[in-house]
């Protein structure tokens, strides 16, 4: 009897703290990879390749941040990548003509900010499917962007602040990383140590229930939208300081892998379930898995397919929603 | 039969449809009085081109949206049958109707495969077209890694050309309508459709199949998706892995464009086809009066957030604050 409930309490544990589908699964299926890739190629476990792996997980990271969010309460945004194009080009742009690092990264935010307001104004207030209201937002932002720079090159001048943040590094340990375990604990703890945190995963799991019993609903977006369009602004500034240039269309593949981070990482679409902690590990999984393909020099029409069929192979295994008909 | 036809045009003439009439309009207009030459066979045939595609893409979307999904592979399929058609018809000179039809079968498989992984799977729409969008992609670059092939001058003229003020791109339209769209929505399975798209538990608790309703949804979007993309390589002559793209989001923008909700079960599939027609020529409009076509996306997306404010505004009018949340 004791036993049983003993069992009881623990399974009830695991599902509480989510942890096969939050840290069990993505972290396995990391180790899995990594295993694969070194067995492939020992050069795959060495520092440098780890560090390359974990700055590209960076980019994936923090703009899964706003995306983990907007999840949580049972939304999406689909801004980020217009997002990340605008600020990192404006910002590079003001840079160039003031040479200002404190301005530059200014502009950025204030795009973060609008964006973020913009989503907020849409989906909490008018109350259109986020899915639709941040697709518009998208389109719009990338015609602001087209419209600003008339589709010529923009200027390629980044502050030298923002590169030694992606390639700089304090004692041995890359400032990029430190920058991403502040952000990432940051997120962590407001989602799981705070008022705002519980309220948010109320939310997202029965938005009518949680209204009723005094939740602010509003208080709840707008951080939620503000929070998603800074990380995706400072994004786009980080990203801008790898590649040392901006261009239009630097963002867009920061459309789908975000969110396929988001859902290795064991946070349901339908909102109210999972966790920062997932995406982490899922941003580096994504990465991991590209670049395993991508050693395995297969062409880059069948790496697109395999990536798709192994993330529906997990979605399927580990993801599947309880019958319902 | 006459009331069905009065039925269902007031059913077309409703609030959601106006908007894109509304609007389609108001474009031609102001196309025309820069350049009146639109109202001539050439003009015509022009407009009808380069809208047909997204309109079918998005009566393709339709189907999904109203079923309660959502389909991304939309423009990945595209570009996949593009590809699949240009670089098989040119290498095999014969056989172009077979080829034809392989594409039609393809778009259909590929929307099953959507389908029973929805339905069987248990994952959400997003992340199933999400997926496959990148196995679709993925095929189409792997068969044609660069643009190129080519299709018999008779493929692309019985689509693209024009019997005087007729362009054969609008009967294509018109036929799918008539030959896919309106026999699959006058059904038991359109029917069926729309209920599970309203609700799914009630609509199995009335006796309705939904795995089968929604396994045919996508299947036919699939198979509409397809007659799409070989309209578009009918057009360029040639295939393309990354010709489709832009249809995918422009079909979801035109479907919510024409009054169709996103949440399922509403929505007919007029307002879509006109919207589709509304967002490819407002840009050759604005062309005419010598505004760039950077401006492209700003006002799509500007046109868009217009009608979603309107919408949302009228609901916010409309229902109480909890009736909203419970949406």
């Amino acid at each position: 009897m004791e036993n049983i409930l003993k069992n009881d309490r623990i399974a009830a544990i695991w599902r509480k703290t989510g942890f096969l589908q939050q840290i069990a699964f993505p972290v396995g299926l990391l180790i899995v990879l990594f295993a694969c890739a070194g067995a492939i190629n020992p050069q795959f476990l060495s520092w440098d390749s780890i560090r390359i792996q974990l700055t590209l997980a960076t980019f994936i990271g923090i703009a899964g941040i706003g995306q983990t969010l907007a999840i949580l309460i049972g939304q999406i945004d689909l801004s980020i990548p217009a997002n990340i194009t605008l600020a990192a080009i404006l910002s590079a742009n003001m840079y160039g003509q003031t040479s200002s690092s404190l301005l530059a990264f200014a502009t950025a935010l204030g795009v973060g900010v609008c964006t973020g307001l913009l989503n907020f104004a849409g989906v909490a207030w008018l109350r259109v499917p986020s899915l639709i209201w941040t697709l518009s937002v998208n389109l719009v932002l990338q015609g602001v962007t087209l419209v600003y720079t008339n589709a010529t090159a923009p200027s390629s001048t980044i502050s030298p602040l923002v590169r030694w943040v992606v390639t700089g590094s304090i004692i041995g340990i890359p400032a990029l990383l430190i920058f991403w375990t502040l952000c990432g604990t940051a997120c962590l703890l407001v989602l799981h140590a705070t008022a705002f945190g519980r309220r948010l995963y109320a939310l997202g799991n029965n938005e009518l229930a949680s209204a009723m019993s005094g939740v602010n609903v509003f208080q709840i977006y707008l951080p939620v939208y503000l929070t998603s369009g800074i990380a995706g602004s400072i994004a786009g500034v980080l990203l801008s300081g790898y590649s040392g240039q901006t261009y239009l269309g630097m963002g867009d593949s920061y459309l789908l892998i975000p969110i396929a981070a988001v859902v290795i990482g064991g946070t349901s679409l339908a909102g109210g379930s999972g966790g920062y902690f997932g995406t982490l590990i899922g941003s580096i999984a994504v990465v991991q898995l590209d670049s395993l393909l991508t050693s395995l020099q297969v062409s880059p029409g069948l790496r697109k397919i395999f990536f798709g069929i192994i993330v529906l192979g997990m979605m399927l295994v580990f993801r599947r929603k309880r019958a319902t008909v | 039969m006459k009331n069905w036809i009065k039925n269902s045009l007031y059913k077309g003439i409703s609030f959601n449809t106006l908007i894109p009439a509304i609007g389609l309009a108001l474009v031609l207009l102001i196309y025309w009085i820069q350049q009146p030459l639109i109202i001539s066979d050439f003009g015509m045939v022009s407009i009808s081109n380069q809208s047909v595609a997204l309109a079918i893409a998005a009566m393709a979307q339709t189907l999904v949206v109203i079923a309660g999904g959502i389909d991304l592979s939309v423009g990945a399929l595209i570009s996949l049958s593009s590809c699949f058609a240009a670089t098989y018809m040119s290498a095999a000179e014969g056989a172009a109707v077979p080829i034809l039809v392989g594409t039609l079968v393809l778009g259909v498989l590929a929307g099953l495969m959507n389908g029973a992984l929805v339905v069987y799977g248990r994952l959400e729409p997003l992340i199933v077209t999400l997926c496959t969008s990148f196995v679709l992609g993925g095929l189409a670059l792997q068969i044609r890694p660069q643009p190129g092939g080519a299709v018999p001058s008779w493929f692309a003229a019985m689509l693209t050309g024009n019997l005087s003020f007729l362009p054969f791109s609008l009967v294509l339209l018109i036929a799918s309508i008539c030959f896919i769209w309106i026999p699959l929505w006058r059904s038991r399975i359109g029917r069926a459709i729309q209920a599970v798209g309203n609700n799914e538990q009630n609509a199995y608790i009335s006796g309705l199949n939904p795995r089968k309703a929604k396994l045919f949804a996508y299947a036919v979007a699939g198979l509409l998706t397809a007659v799409a993309g070989l309209f578009i390589t009918a057009q360029t002559t040639s295939g393309d892995p990354n010709v489709g793209e832009v249809y995918t989001l422009n079909s979801i923008a035109a479907v919510v464009l024409g009054g169709v909700s996103l949440r399922g079960g509403r929505g007919n599939v007029a307002g879509p086809i006109l919207s589709g027609f509304l967002l490819s020529t407002i840009v050759s409009a604005l062309m005419a009066w010598g505004i760039s076509a950077f401006w492209q996306s700003l006002i799509q997306g500007l046109i868009l957030i217009l009608v979603l404010v309107g919408v949302g505004w009228q609901i916010l009018r409309s229902e109480s604050w909890r009736q909203l949340l419970q949406r």
